[in-house]
């Protein structure tokens, strides 16, 4: 292949390194309002009144909203959220009323003005209290919610959806077991941290069309759920996405769009604007829901895993109309990427008063493999065995079945964990730097699918230019990932153009088609498989007119650098640049007129799985695996960890730009390091006690260890040239990996993340007093 | 932000006049990398604004045979890299730089560090170990502030109305030091506990900071250390010396067993002569 | 509140402008000279989104107020190219597919290029050290200390060290 498979330079270079890519936050438009949001201080609260008058008074301020002009509740998958408050806060940070002025500062002062009377609620900041049969309701109304048939809420309780996977029997596995045991996990709340935080304009005409900029991974997700809020019709509600500063899953769904927009329409045509603060960030975009898990583990003594049995307990926070989804991901996928004849899994999504939990990258996969892996691990040595024996005794291979007794086909998942072993020297026995110091390597695994509806779509257009180049229009958002830059090499390659000669554009709902949402790691799957279709049609067009213009079969042509060329005659040759109007005669009269290629994709025979065992044999579109390995020391004074060295290898299925896919893994290991090592919501009664970088930490440069990445390439048929997604899988495997690697160095187990000095300290004394 | 007036005065008694007629609206600006982001905050809100960095005679580092003279306009990066005070006092050096990150530095200063009067100021241990010493000029005339009699308590310092501090005033010392900072993070952290142990002619002195409301000396364990007494009774001392409390970063348990492994190592490192004198 | 004139020299040109003294340098560049390349991550020196170079060194624009710009020489992501050539850097981070989303690009090219005005040869750990005043979620850091490293190493030819 020409382009596909080459390190092709990112095509929005030249515009992000000179600083000149207009993100949301640099709109600057005339007569723009600003916008500035009050906050429930509580985090259960009645709203008894709110009086703006005082607000209204102050000079610059245009208009006051509150929950009460717009009291639709609206979600993705479960409806149970206002975009303001509609008779009580649920979390600490709601939106309660927003101010629009013609400064940020006056809306600024004019939020403190605003007066607003709670009555205090008890409230419920523990998920496993929550589902206790006397706990406070967050939504007492949860029955009267409409949801997706796929979910399975509890009205009366505040369970907003119950996940269970029954496969085999598992009470007659642990029977058969030689050992069983049972192992629980903590992982808290985190944050996705883009450095872009959270920003929207809206603007509506005289005749009602609304018009919203934001920076978001998905615009028609977006405009279909705006849609349905303020009941306008699709075709008067534009989305644009015009540069998005990293997602993380942060900017899937919508979040600060519904707060603007009816002040956008009360404004009389002006524009309204607003931005998060970074401390906003935490509080009031999602969040990384919170995982109580228990895991219980029937192995027999060769090492062969029979049952598996998990609870997972879900903290979704104030609202879960996307979290439900994830707790189901999580379900699906409780058994790891192994082969597991019985499996048993209570999956919940709880509500409580905590800032709302949303899709994070791994979309709960991080999560449950942080009990998956360790607890593989213990299972390991309790019986005698290596992690990387059971691994390979219980690990998937192509001819097994997953959890909800899927065939498995394709699976790289053995020569990954190869691979890491290999690069991480995991046999080899390494000295530590100090005396106080002690060495440790160790390693994980993971898999995620596409956690997604199962008919979710993508499509592509293709425009060819009379000069040979072309313009492709798709709605994958690039976020960072790449996609404008995968998409135009899928492209470029099919119609055998350079890169430099197509342009890409993306996120407008107006001119750009239909992409169900860009998360779930489908971008590089399923937008580009439809712009492989969009481009295979643009070039079948083509063919069309050349056979005639050439006098040769179709069948004998190909696309060979900006031409169509006969495979047999090579010297009968047409450049794309004279048929790309149409096909024109020598007595100049013309047929066809200009290609335009057409791509859609729907990944092929998803199908529900049972809803009563959650057995499917083919409930996602893929499984990504692979592995990563760590190589940390652990300071036995201070507690400290520094990971000297990780690596990692997915199969990926066909790699379209190694450099770039290699920056997926690199970034995921970063963030998955500040998981183990740093990141946590610390939340006490509803409230963040680090919303800033002053105590919410991610990693800086100087704590990136030695990374070394890997592929493989078994191919997913229905990718485009084979590609799968890979850019949430790469996280998964690190924070258990990091945290076998400490048990390694100091035989200390963690079970809650973050794995601070504090803790390892903490648990290596509890050790030691133990001894 | 909310409104307020800036000044740039060009001396300290034109600075010291609009402190005095602000009165507690008046507000001095070194570096600033505290000051704006408290007003972003709402934290302080300052009627007046005073910047001190039109005030030529404070931007220096000034040096003579006996000390070393640090103005108060003068960044982080520029003690930390000033060719005595890396001879002289490498730890204070090290203590500046470990302040931030880059950006940061080449803004706050190390007077501004101090007049904070942050628990945890990187730069106040090993100054409180050198016995530096303020000058300061206020409506009254100038006067001399000892650092172990500045600091009050949080965000408290000794200082009367309408003073400014110039600049803070070291001797060099013959002897060894070290500084260290632990933080969750190794770099553009806060410290969850920060140690200046420096062995001088006349004996040891330590300091720590983030482990009471203000940085802290610790007299006896001094006095222990000059006897020469056992290394775990010198441990418990300086447990006693200090009153740490839990927050975000670090429990007050976890704070004082990081003060025991500071002090050991650093003991160690300045008798294996790690430490430059 | 009264306001201020503010001169000095913006990406080689001399300015003279009025404003409220309430505001940072970076609200200034980016609302009043529409230079929206350094950008506001967190607005309280924590993340170097906003870097800029004044009188030599990277600061944090949100960490100054626009008045503190009296006199000053500003250099920001605007000024790094002349609109036909990349700076070597710009290149260096295209070269080594240093970016990602792209929102801490222009401040983490900002600190780089001050640091290798200061030093046109640092070392890898010096580089790492260098640059974690910019906080990037994408990269892994990785490529961003290659990129920089290339220049480097450029600079270590051209000026016949080793």
């Amino acid at each position: 292949m020409k382009f596909v498979g080459k390190s092709i330079k990112r095509v929005d270079g030249v515009k992000k390194v000179t600083g000149s890519l207009k993100y949301v936050d640099d709109m600057k438009m005339p007569r723009m309002l600003y916008v500035a949001v009050k906050r429930s201080p509580h985090p259960h609260a009645k709203i008894l009144s709110i009086d703006p008058s005082e607000a209204l008074r102050l000079k610059g301020v245009k208009d006051v909203i509150t929950g009460e002009f717009y009291t639709k509740r609206g979600g993705l998958y479960l409806e149970d959220k206002n975009f303001l408050a509609v008779g009580k806060a649920r979390y600490r940070g709601e939106a309660v009323a927003a101010v629009a002025a013609e400064s940020e500062d006056i809306a600024q002062a004019a939020v403190e003005l605003i007066k607003v009377e709670y009555e205090v609620l008890p409230a419920v900041t523990n998920a496993v209290e929550a589902m206790a049969p006397n706990a406070p309701l967050v939504h007492p109304d949860l029955g009267d919610y409409k949801v997706a048939p796929v979910f399975f809420p509890e009205p009366g309780t505040n369970i907003s959806n119950h996940y269970k996977l029954r496969k085999g029997d598992v009470e007659k596995g642990f029977a058969e077991a030689d050992f069983v045991f049972e192992n629980k996990f903590y992982v808290p709340h985190v944050q996705h941290v883009p450095i872009e935080t959270h920003t929207a304009v809206a603007q509506m005409d005289a005749d009602g069309y609304l018009t919203v900029w934001a920076s978001c991974q998905s615009p028609y997700a977006v405009r279909q759920a705006l849609s349905a809020a303020f009941d306008i019709p699709l075709n008067k509600l534009r989305v644009m996405s015009p540069a998005v500063g990293g997602g993380f899953g942060s900017k899937a769904g919508t979040t600060l769009e519904g707060i603007i927009i009816p002040l956008a329409m009360r404004s009389n045509g002006r524009p309204v604007k607003l931005t998060y603060s970074r401390e906003d960030e935490f509080e009031n975009a999602y969040v990384r829901q919170g995982l109580h898990a228990t895991i219980k583990t029937g192995v027999r003594k060769d090492g062969k895993i029979v049952a598996v049995q998990n609870e997972f307990i879900w903290d979704g926070g104030a609202y879960t109309e996307y979290g439900v989804n994830i707790v189901k991901a999580a379900g699906y996928a409780s058994a790891g990427p192994y082969d597991i004849d019985n499996v048993h899994t209570d999956s919940y999504c709880v509500y409580t008063n905590h800032p709302v939990g949303g899709p994070y990258r791994g979309f709960g996969m991080s999560e449950i493999h942080f009990g998956i892996e360790q607890n593989l691990d213990i299972v390991a040595e309790q019986i005698g065995i290596s992690p990387v024996e059971i691994r390979r005794i219980n690990g998937l291979k192509p001819g097994g079945r997953t959890g909800t007794g899927e065939l498995v086909e394709v699976c790289g998942l053995m020569e990954c964990l190869d691979n890491v072993i290999r690069d991480i020297e995991l046999d080899k026995e390494e000295p530590a730097s100090g005396p106080n110091k002690r060495r440790g390597k160790a390693i994980a695994c993971g898999w995620k699918a596409p956690s997604m509806p199962n008919n979710a779509a993508s499509s592509a257009v293709i425009k060819l230019n009379e000069d040979g180049t072309a313009h492709l229009l798709v709605s994958a958002q690039d976020i960072g990932q790449g996609s404008d830059t995968v998409m135009t090499q899928i492209a470029a390659e099919v119609l055998s153009i350079s890169p430099e000669k197509i342009t890409v554009r993306t996120g407008d709902t107006d001119h750009t088609p239909y992409e169900w949402q860009t998360v779930a790691s489908r971008i590089t799957y399923s937008a580009g498989r439809a712009v492989y279709e969009a481009a295979q049609d643009a070039k079948a067009q083509l063919f069309e007119l050349a056979q005639i213009k050439l006098g040769v079969y179709k069948r004998d042509l190909e696309m060979r650098d900006g031409f169509i060329v006969s495979q047999i005659y090579p010297d009968r040759k047409v450049a794309i640049s004279e048929l790309a109007l149409g096909l024109t005669f020598e007595d100049g009269s013309g047929v066809h007129g200009p290609i335009i290629g057409r791509g859609s994709f729907i990944p092929p025979n998803i199908r529900n799985a049972d809803k009563k065992t959650g057995l499917g044999d083919h409930p996602v579109a893929f499984w990504t695996y692979g592995a990563q390995g760590v190589d940390l020391e652990v300071d036995v004074e201070t507690g400290h960890i520094k990971v000297l060295k990780v690596a990692s290898c997915f199969d990926v299925g066909q790699v379209v730009n190694p450099q770039m896919l290699e920056g997926q893994l690199e970034g995921a290991i970063l963030q998955g390091m500040g998981t183990a090592l740093f990141e946590e919501l610390m939340l006490k009664d509803g409230k963040i006690l680090n919303k800033s970088f002053v105590d919410y930490k991610i990693p800086t440069s100087d704590d990136m260890p030695e990374l070394v990445v890997s592929f493989v390439e078994n191919p997913e048929e229905s990718g485009p040239y084979g590609a799968r997604g890979v850019a949430e899988p790469a996280m998964v495997p690190t924070a258990p990996a990091i945290a076998n690697a400490v048990y390694k160095a100091v035989g200390i187990r963690l079970s809650t993340m973050p794995l601070t000095p504090e803790k390892v300290l903490a648990a290596m004394k509890a050790k030691g007093q133990t001894k | 932000m909310r409104p307020f007036e800036y000044f740039r005065p060009s001396s300290l008694k034109e600075a010291s006049e609009l402190l005095v007629r602000y009165g507690d609206g008046g507000h001095l600006l070194n570096g600033g990398t505290d000051l704006i982001v408290r007003m972003r905050d709402g934290l302080t809100l300052p009627s007046a604004v005073i910047d001190l960095k039109g005030i030529e005679q404070l931007s220096r580092i000034r040096e003579d045979e006996e000390s070393v003279y640090i103005g108060a306009t003068v960044n982080l990066n520029q003690v930390g890299r000033h060719e005595t005070i890396g001879k002289s006092f490498p730890y204070l050096a090290e203590a500046a730089l470990s302040v931030g990150s880059k950006q940061v530095r080449n803004r706050a200063t190390c007077i501004g560090n101090l007049c904070n009067a942050s628990p945890l100021a990187d730069t106040a241990t090993p100054l409180m170990a050198l016995d530096a010493v303020l000058e300061v000029f206020g409506p009254e005339g100038e006067r001399e502030i000892p650092i172990r009699d500045f600091f009050v308590f949080v965000r408290k310092t000794s200082l009367k109305p309408g003073e400014i501090v110039k600049g803070v005033r070291v001797t060099k010392t013959a002897g060894q030091g070290v500084f260290t900072k632990l933080a969750r993070r190794k770099e553009v952290d806060l410290s969850m506990v920060c140690m200046t142990l420096l062995k001088a002619e006349d004996g040891w002195r330590l300091s720590y900071g983030a482990v009471a409301p203000t940085p802290v000396r610790l007299p006896k364990t001094e006095a222990l250390l000059n006897q020469g007494a056992a290394l775990e009774e010198v441990l418990s001392c300086a447990v006693s010396e200090v009153k740490p409390i839990d927050d975000v970063r670090a429990s007050r348990e976890y704070r004082l067993e990081m003060v025991k492994v500071m002090l050991k190592r650093g003991l160690e490192q300045i008798e294996k002569g790690g430490a430059v004198s | 509140m009264s306001k201020l004139t503010v001169s000095f020299i913006l990406n080689g040109e001399e300015v003279e402008h009025e404003t409220l003294p309430n505001r940072t340098l970076l609200k200034m560049l980016r609302e009043d000279f529409d230079m929206t390349g350094a950008k506001e991550g967190c607005g309280a020196g924590e993340c170097g989104a906003c870097t800029v170079i004044m009188n030599g060194q990277a600061v944090n624009a949100c960490l100054v107020l626009a008045p503190e710009a009296e006199g000053s020489i500003i250099e920001t992501i605007e000024g790094l190219s002349d609109g036909t050539h990349l700076d070597p850097l710009q290149q260096a981070f295209i070269d080594n597919a240093a970016l990602q989303c792209g929102y801490c690009t222009p401040g983490m090219i900002m600190t780089a290029k001050a640091l290798l005005d200061e030093n046109p040869t640092p070392t890898y750990e010096e580089i790492k050290e260098g640059i974690s005043g910019n906080l990037c979620r994408c990269t892994g850091y990785k490529k961003i200390v290659q990129a920089i490293q290339s220049v480097a190493d450029q600079n270590r030819v051209g000026h016949g060290n080793d």
